[in-house]
């Protein structure tokens, strides 16, 4: 095995799962998802002499998946797109324990979220990504990064309900 | 830091590495108490965002990449055979490089010593799941033997393969059938302590591998039949 082929097969075995889960939350549906990986695995293999630093290969497929959405979204708008038309009230039933587990609450919870909030949330939840690394890789500011995530979790917590929602809404951003 | 400032840092990242926000929770027990809900509220969503991964992905990804590197070779074959060789020989001639490809016996028994735990597997799985992973590399098949434990697309080095385990009275046999290329002639080896047989069958090639060779001649009998009769 060359090691070209070496380095592939361990970028694969190591970092596949993480983007399969960052790829299902940009596009919302698992078939895509695995689409989505998979060829951003191919355009790393045909670009593999670039990546240098290995410290920086999963920033550096996360980069080739994200452009790989964006492409994909040319072409079919993915369901996320729809999700400022979902009525939130009818949204918030399904929230209950008694129609979901808390683990489905919360994604339902995530779907609700804007795009401009929900993927710098997950490049810092998922990705394990500082603010600093999350504006290089969104083109946006660091403070822009901090306002989105701030925002993301305060929705969240809006949403989820619960004692944490009086303290998200007083500790509201100036 | 005050407790305001503490509080808005914890909604953009609940465990920052900063001294001033470790020294503000050690100091006020209010704050402390509402960070350590961010975190439990962190670990939750950090367990919802993690949706399960499809089993095999990363082997249907390297077999994809195999199968994309087979037909570009192939591409380049038909496209271009002499000045390919002709480049290919200003390149060994040029850089000293010595090009030597792995033989098919040590390509698969690396792969099966890479996946050993399958052979463990002894019960019979669905007939479909054959039939499946065949069709996904565009084999046909007809009668399928029967007995067989497990079944997987499977990149072996460079060539796209059906990785199937029937297992028999003396030891399980493993069948490579690997796509679109005949390698070699039929012929047996013995590699690293397993016996094996490989067959040009079809459009590609059949490899069997066991500790005893007993039943290859039944079983590459009922591959012939199941490639065969199918095309």
């Amino acid at each position: 095995m060359s090691a070209k082929q070496t380095q592939f097969d361990a970028l694969v075995r190591s970092l596949s799962g993480d983007l399969f889960r960052y790829g299902y939350w940009l596009c919302g549906d698992e078939a895509l998802a695995h689409d989505l990986v998979q060829e951003t695995f191919l355009r790393a293999w045909r670009a593999l002499d670039h990546l240098r630093d290995t410290g920086a290969a999963k920033a550096w497929l996360i980069t080739i998946l994200r452009r790989e959405h964006a492409r994909l979204y040319e072409r079919k708008r993915p369901q996320f797109a729809d999700v400022d038309e979902v009525d939130v009230v009818d949204e918030r039933d399904a929230h209950t324990p008694e129609f979901a587990g808390e683990e489905n609450v919360i994604r339902n919870a995530i779907r609700q979220l804007d795009a401009k909030y929900r993927e710098p949330l997950l490049l810092q939840v998922l990705g394990g990504f500082s603010c600093e690394e999350i504006a290089r890789e969104l083109a946006i500011t660091p403070a822009a990064v901090m306002t989105q995530v701030f925002r993301a979790r305060q929705k969240l917590k809006i949403m989820l309900g619960g004692d944490d929602v009086r303290e998200a809404k007083i500790h509201e951003l100036p | 830091m005050n407790c305001l400032e503490f509080r808005r840092l914890l909604l953009i990242d609940p465990q920052p590495d900063d001294m001033p926000f470790r020294q503000h929770a050690s100091d006020c027990a209010r704050c402390a108490e509402v960070q350590q809900r961010a975190i439990r509220f962190e670990s939750s969503l950090r367990a919802a965002l993690a949706v399960t991964v499809p089993p095999q992905l990363a082997e249907a990804i390297l077999l994809k990449q195999a199968t994309e590197q087979q037909r570009s070779r192939q591409r380049l074959r038909r496209g271009g055979a002499l000045l390919a060789l002709a480049a290919g020989v200003v390149l060994a001639f040029g850089i000293g490089l010595r090009l030597q490809a792995k033989p098919l016996s040590e390509l698969a028994v690396a792969h099966l010593q890479h996946e050993a735990f399958i052979l463990t597997q002894t019960r019979p799985i669905a007939e479909d799941q054959v039939r499946k992973a065949f069709a996904n590399l565009s084999v046909r098949v007809g009668a399928l033997p029967a007995g067989i434990s497990f079944v997987a697309c499977c990149p072996v080095g460079r060539y796209s393969s059906v990785h199937v385990l029937m297992p028999q009275s003396n030891g399980p046999v493993t069948v490579l059938y690997l796509t679109d290329d005949q390698h070699e002639a039929r012929g047996d080896f013995v590699r690293d302590g397993w016996l094996g047989r490989s067959v040009p069958l079809a459009h590609g090639t059949l490899v069997l591998l066991a500790h005893d060779a007993a039943a290859f001649d039944q079983i590459e009998a009922q591959w012939r039949t199941a490639l065969q009769s199918a095309t």
